[in-house]
C-alpha cells in the first residue's frame, strides 16, 4: 500500500509533464488521472487507515483514512467533470497540464501530516491555480491571479515561521507537534491555513478570484482547491482536542459571514463564491463529519459554477427578464435543492449529519446560516425559464451554445449527488425530513417577503488588495489570543 | 536574542512594505524582503546548538548546526524564487497598459 500511495502521488506530476510533451493525448491523460484518483479513494474506503512515515523521524509523514478518502473522491469527481466540460472547448494542452498538476498537489494536501510537505503542496497549488486563472491572458485575469498569488504567498510566509517554531519545540514537523508549541506558532500556522482556505475575513480574497475566473476554473477552485486549506485545519482539530473549539468558532463565524454577503449579492458568480465561504464554515463547524460535507459541497458548487458559465447573464436583474433554457434550469434547481438540504439529494444527508455533530452553542447560529442558504438559492430557483424552441436557421447556433460536454459534466456531478445520498440512508426519519422542509419554507417565505425587493449594496472596499494583506495582521492577533485563552 | 529581534524586524519591514508601497514592483520586492527574513530565521534556528556545517568530521569535536531546517528552507527558497519570477512576468504583461504600475490604478481598472 505504501508503494501504491507514493506512485499515486507522483503520477499526476509525471503525467502533467507528459501531457506537455504529447499534447494530442492531453484530455485522455487528464481524465485518466482523475479516474486513478477515484479508484484510489475507493480503495481507502475499503481498506484500513494508514499512517506512513517515510524515511526517519525528519521525513515525510502521511495519514490516509476515510476523511482523506472523501476529499480525494471530491477532487477526482470534480476534476473529471471539469475536464469533460472543457472537452470540446479547444483548450490547449497547457490548460490540461496545469489542471492535472493542480489535481495532484491538492491530493497531496489531503494525505500529508507534516507541515513542510503541506507547505510544498500548498505552494504548488498556488502556482498551478495562478496559471489556470491567468489562462485567458487578459489584463483582468492577470491582476486577479497576481492578487491571489500575493495573498497566498504572504500567508504562507507567516505559516513558514510558524512551522519552524513547531520544529524548534519538538524537533519534528508532524501535525501533533502543534500541541507542545508556543501559542505564536499555532497562531502563525492557523493564519496561513485560514487565508489559504478562504475562512472568515481572511477569506475575502475569494469572491473576486472565484468570480472573475473562467467557469471551469472557478468550479475547480471552489470545488476542491479551497478545501486544500480547510483540510489541514480539520485534521488538526481531529488530532488535537485542544484546537477543536477554535475551529468550531471559526466555522460558525465563516458560515454566517458568507451567507450574509451572499444574500445581498446581485451577481450570480459572486453569490456562488460567497456561498462557498459559508459552506466552508459548515465543514469546520463539525470537523468529525467534514469529509462528507466537503464531498457534497464540492459536487454541488462545481455544478453551479459550470451552470453559471452558460447562463445568458451574470446579473440577477437581467436574468429575471431573460428566461433560461428549461433543461439548464432543471439542472440548476437540482443543485440548488441539494445545497439547501432538500431530501433525496446528498445535501440533505450532509446537513443532517453536520447538525447532529454540532455543540449546543452552535445550533442557533448554524440554523440561521441554513435558512440563509435557502434564501440565497431561492434567487436561483425562482429564475424564469422557458422551453427552448429551435428554429431551423438558428439550430446550429443554439447547439453550439451548450456543448454536450456540459451535459456529461452535469450527469457526473448531479448523479454523484444522488448516489452519495444513498450512503447515509439512516438520515431518512420523519423528524429529519420535516426539519429541512420547514427550513426551506421559512427561507423561501423570507425571500419573497423581504429579500426579493430589498436592495442593499454592501461596500466592496473590504476586498481591496491592501486591506486583504492588512487583515492578516489583525487575524494573527485574534488567533493568538484565541489560542492563549 | 538580538539576532532574533533583527530577523523579526526584517519580516515586519517586508510585511509593512507590502501594505504601504504603492508600486507593484516595490510590493514584490517587499515580499522578497519578508521571505529573506523568514529564511534568516530558519538559519538562526538551525544554529541554536552549534555553528559548524553539518558534515561529520571525526577528527574534530565541535557542535554542528541542525541540518533539517537548512534542508527545509532550501525548498522554500526555490519555491519563493519561482513564485517571484512568475509574478514579475505578470507585472511585465500588466505594465503594457499600466506603465506607472500604481496598484490602486490597476485595481480600479480591473475590478468589475
Amino acid at each position: 500500500m505504501i508503494d501504491t500511495t507514493v506512485a499515486w502521488i507522483a503520477l499526476p506530476f509525471f503525467t502533467g509533464f507528459v501531457i506537455y510533451l504529447v499534447p494530442k493525448m492531453a484530455r485522455w491523460l487528464a481524465i485518466g488521472i482523475a479516474l486513478v484518483s477515484a479508484a484510489y479513494a475507493g480503495q481507502i474506503f475499503l481498506g484500513e487507515p494508514l499512517n506512513i512515515q517515510l524515511l526517519d523521524s525528519f521525513g515525510v509523514s502521511l495519514i490516509i483514512d476515510r476523511l482523506s478518502g472523501f476529499f480525494i473522491l471530491t477532487n477526482a469527481v470534480v476534476t473529471a467533470a471539469v475536464i469533460i466540460y472543457c472537452w470540446q472547448s479547444g483548450k490547449t494542452a497547457f490548460f490540461y497540464m496545469q489542471a492535472t498538476i493542480l489535481h495532484g498537489s491538492v491530493n497531496a494536501t489531503f494525505i500529508c501530516a507534516d507541515f513542510i510537505s503541506l507547505y510544498v503542496a500548498l505552494e504548488v497549488i498556488s502556482i498551478a491555480a495562478f496559471l489556470l486563472i491567468t489562462y485567458p491572458r487578459s489584463d483582468r485575469s492577470i491582476w486577479v491571479g497576481l492578487r491571489y498569488l500575493f495573498v497566498s504567498n504572504t500567508a504562507m510566509l507567516f505559516y513558514l515561521v510558524g512551522a519552524v517554531l513547531v520544529y524548534k519545540a519538538n524537533n519534528s514537523f508532524h501535525y501533533e507537534g502543534l500541541l507542545g508549541s508556543p501559542s505564536e506558532a499555532v497562531a502563525l500556522i492557523f493564519l496561513g491555513l485560514l487565508a489559504k482556505g478562504g475562512i472568515f475575513v481572511s477569506g475575502l480574497w475569494l469572491p473576486l478570484t472565484h468570480s472573475e475566473s473562467q467557469s471551469p476554473v472557478s468550479a475547480m477552485l471552489s470545488g476542491v482547491v479551497v478545501k486544500a486549506g480547510v483540510f489541514p485545519i480539520v485534521r488538526c482539530a481531529l488530532l488535537l482536542e485542544a484546537f477543536d473549539p477554535i475551529v468550531r468558532i471559526f466555522g460558525v463565524g465563516t458560515a454566517l459571514l458568507g451567507v450574509f454577503w451572499a444574500i445581498f449579492e446581485k451577481d450570480t458568480k459572486r453569490t456562488l463564491a460567497f456561498s462557498t465561504i459559508s459552506q466552508l464554515g459548515f465543514i469546520l463547524a463539525a470537523p468529525e463529519v467534514g469529509g462528507f460535507y466537503a464531498l457534497t459541497h464540492g459536487l454541488v458548487k462545481s455544478a453551479l459554477f459550470l451552470i453559471s458559465g452558460i447562463l445568458p447573464s451574470r446579473n440577477f436583474q437581467q436574468l429575471q427578464s431573460k428566461p433560461i433554457n428549461t433543461l439548464v434550469w432543471i439542472a440548476l434547481v437540482i443543485a440548488s435543492f441539494s445545497i439547501s438540504g432538500f431530501p433525496l439529494l446528498s445535501g440533505f444527508g450532509a446537513k443532517i449529519l453536520t447538525a447532529k455533530n454540532l455543540l449546543p452553542w452552535q445550533v442557533i447560529a448554524m440554523n440561521l446560516a441554513t435558512v440563509g442558504t435557502t434564501i440565497v438559492f431561492a434567487k436561483f430557483i425562482f429564475l424564469p425559464h422557458k422551453k427552448l424552441v429551435l428554429r431551423h436557421d438558428d439550430k446550429a447556433d443554439a447547439s453550439q451554445k451548450i456543448q454536450s460536454g456540459f451535459w456529461w459534466a452535469m450527469l457526473i456531478l448531479l448523479g454523484g449527488l444522488i448516489v452519495a445520498n444513498i450512503v447515509y440512508y439512516e438520515a431518512y426519519t420523519l423528524q429529519n425530513i420535516i426539519k429541512p422542509l420547514v427550513t426551506i419554507a421559512i427561507g423561501w417565505l423570507a425571500y419573497f417577503v423581504i429579500f426579493k425587493k430589498l436592495v442593499l449594496k454592501l461596500p466592496r472596499w473590504t476586498e481591496k488588495f491592501d486591506h486583504l494583506i492588512g487583515v492578516m495582521s489583525l487575524m494573527l492577533i485574534v488567533v493568538f489570543w484565541m489560542v492563549r485563552v | 536574542m538580538l539576532l532574533e529581534a533583527f530577523v523579526v524586524g526584517t519580516i515586519l519591514c517586508g510585511f509593512l512594505g507590502i501594505i504601504f508601497k504603492k508600486n507593484l514592483v516595490m510590493k514584490i520586492i517587499s515580499m522578497d524582503i519578508m521571505s529573506t527574513g523568514v529564511i534568516a530565521y530558519y538559519v538562526l534556528i538551525a544554529s541554536r546548538d552549534g555553528l559548524y556545517t553539518p558534515i561529520i568530521d571525526r577528527t574534530k569535536d565541535v557542535n554542528y548546526a541542525d541540518p533539517v531546517p537548512q534542508a527545509v528552507i532550501l525548498t522554500a527558497i526555490v519555491i519563493g524564487f519561482s513564485i517571484q519570477a512568475l509574478m514579475l512576468v505578470g507585472v511585465m504583461k500588466l505594465s503594457k497598459d499600466n506603465p506607472t504600475l500604481e496598484t490602486s490604478a490597476i485595481e480600479e481598472n480591473n475590478t468589475p
